[in-house]
């Protein structure tokens, strides 16, 4: 019994010290923001330009073809049932809190943790393993500074825009496939869906979008930076980012829920 | 003459690393504290094998491990005791050569050796290319100098680096296994560039080396070769 119970502690220890390394590396990165110095200002801009390209613009097909085909499936599945019970009216609600507030956010955080997440730990721990984080170091350029911040920013903004566009391109899926299978006026169907949309909902998702998004660029850049053994580390040190990063959004997206309705 | 790199009584084997950058100590079988000085003007080598704890004396001299006894001055200043905007401004003033080159591969060879003026200094564009241009010239890079690291060979990323480190012209240059695979021709060539030559400011740049082996013929162009044996050195001749 005593063994099992050392055996708890020591494994709970060991998360809890692994979960505090993370807090600490988060917020040193964002404390490190005041420091970058002007002229590196203009070299940080460049590296995240390059990260939206990368996380938001090339991303932009898997999120129309993502949320046009989710829109497709939930109105195609769904109106026919609630036309037979008369309750076609609730397909604005569906689609706001279905679509919109919940499986929107969830679904492009998902897609942006499996281009960009993957994508930021395994360049990062390489760039680890090649010596270039501590010859960037030994410049005095600061890592965070170079590497995480721009990851960061580029990470929540993608995130942010690339939900607006999974919404709006939700919504007019679902309007297309309203008008087609059920027959359901263009008119009619906006109106039930922005009399569901509220305030609140515009909010949540977008708290969702700053919150996700700083998920996916923390959570892959410390897996990334934290390689310290070699080459072999690094697809652990993917798996152990993109894991990570997924629990921790699907945890959030609970809470957020849990608080609402509670 | 003030040193301008001091080791006062470290215990190599106890180094903690203080940065990101830079793989678990090697688990060095180290006795004894490590005392050792760098006079300006002066190159001075240390060589050791793996276990000697060599391979912790560049981390230590840029100030990104940190003594748990003893110090390190570098400049004047024992750079782990300053905050982390200090340490990175300090090392700014430092040139540095890790092992391994530790070149940026998405950038071209120009383009790294840019890096450290663009993002540390004030430099207008224009002035900070023309230092990169005399920089590439002197290392004999200029053929090469739009290629990425993987294009070029072996010692033209040496070469690289060492213009990367030579950016700011720096009073002090750490190099760590800087002739690995190099020529002998190729290493003196390197470690000349390294120390610059005497000009109307002053003498020529103090250099630190670090390594496993020194190619003999730069035997005798180092002023002071010392031999790390489990943290005790021994001066050679």
């Amino acid at each position: 019994m005593v063994g099992l119970l050392a055996a708890v502690g020591r494994g709970t220890a060991r998360w809890l010290a692994r979960v505090g390394a993370l807090a600490r590396f988060a917020f040193e990165a964002v404390a490190s923001l005041p420091s970058l110095p002007g002229a590196g200002r203009r070299v940080a801009g460049r590296v995240l330009l390059n990260q939206l390209r990368f996380t938001a613009l090339e991303a932009v097909g898997l999120i129309v073809l993502l949320s046009g085909v989710l829109s497709y499936l939930t109105i195609a599945t769904t109106i026919a049932q609630l036309d037979r019970v008369g309750a076609s009216e609730l397909i604005g609600k569906l689609m706001v809190v279905a679509i919109v507030r919940e499986l929107g956010p969830l679904l492009t955080a998902i897609a942006v943790v499996g281009r960009s997440g993957t994508a930021i730990t395994a360049e990062l721990a390489t760039n680890t393993v090649l010596g270039e984080v501590r010859a960037l170091e030994g410049m005095g350029i600061d890592p965070y500074h170079y590497l995480v911040l721009p990851r960061l920013f580029g990470c929540v903004v993608s995130v942010c825009c690339l939900m607006v566009l999974f919404d709006v391109v939700s919504v007019f899926g679902g309007y297309l496939a309203a008008g087609l299978i059920a027959g359901m006026s263009g008119t009619r169907y906006l109106g039930i869906v922005l009399a569901n949309l509220t305030t609140q909902d515009v909010i949540l998702t977008s708290l969702k979008g700053l919150l996700f998004g700083l998920v996916i660029g923390i959570i892959p850049s410390y897996q990334g930076l934290s390689v310290r053994r070699g080459p072999t580390e690094i697809p652990q040190a993917v798996i152990r980012g993109t894991v990570h990063s997924l629990a921790l959004i699907f945890v959030l997206a609970a809470i957020i829920v849990g608080a609402l309705s509670g | 003459m003030t040193a301008l790199l001091v080791f006062a009584a470290v215990p190599l084997g106890r180094v903690q690393r203080t940065t990101f950058g830079g793989l678990p100590a090697s688990g060095a079988e180290v006795e004894g504290p490590f005392n050792l000085e760098v006079p300006p003007h002066t190159t001075v080598a240390v060589i050791g094998d793996e276990s000697s704890g060599v391979d912790t004396l560049g981390g230590l001299a840029m100030g990104m491990a940190h003594p748990p006894e003893g110090r390190v001055v570098t400049l004047g200043a024992e750079i782990t005791r300053l905050d982390r905007v200090g340490q990175l401004a300090f090392r700014r003033k430092l040139g540095y050569l890790p092992a391994g080159d530790g070149l940026m591969q998405n950038l071209t060879l120009r383009e790294n050796v840019r890096l450290p003026l663009r993002f540390g200094s004030n430099f207008r564009p224009r002035d900070i290319e023309g230092r990169v241009d005399v920089i590439i010239a002197q290392l004999r890079l200029t053929r090469v100098a739009d290629l990425r690291p993987a294009q070029a060979n072996a010692e033209e990323r040496r070469r690289a680096a060492l213009a990367r480190a030579l950016a700011f012209d720096p009073e002090l240059v750490v190099m760590e296994e800087p002739f690995d695979g190099l020529t002998d021709s190729a290493a003196g060539e390197l470690l000349e560039a390294a120390r610059g030559g005497e000009t109307a400011a002053g003498g020529r740049r103090a250099v630190f080396i670090t390594a496993a082996s020194l190619p003999a013929l730069l035997r005798s162009r180092v002023d002071r070769r010392y031999r790390l044996v489990r943290g005790h050195l021994e001066e050679t001749h």
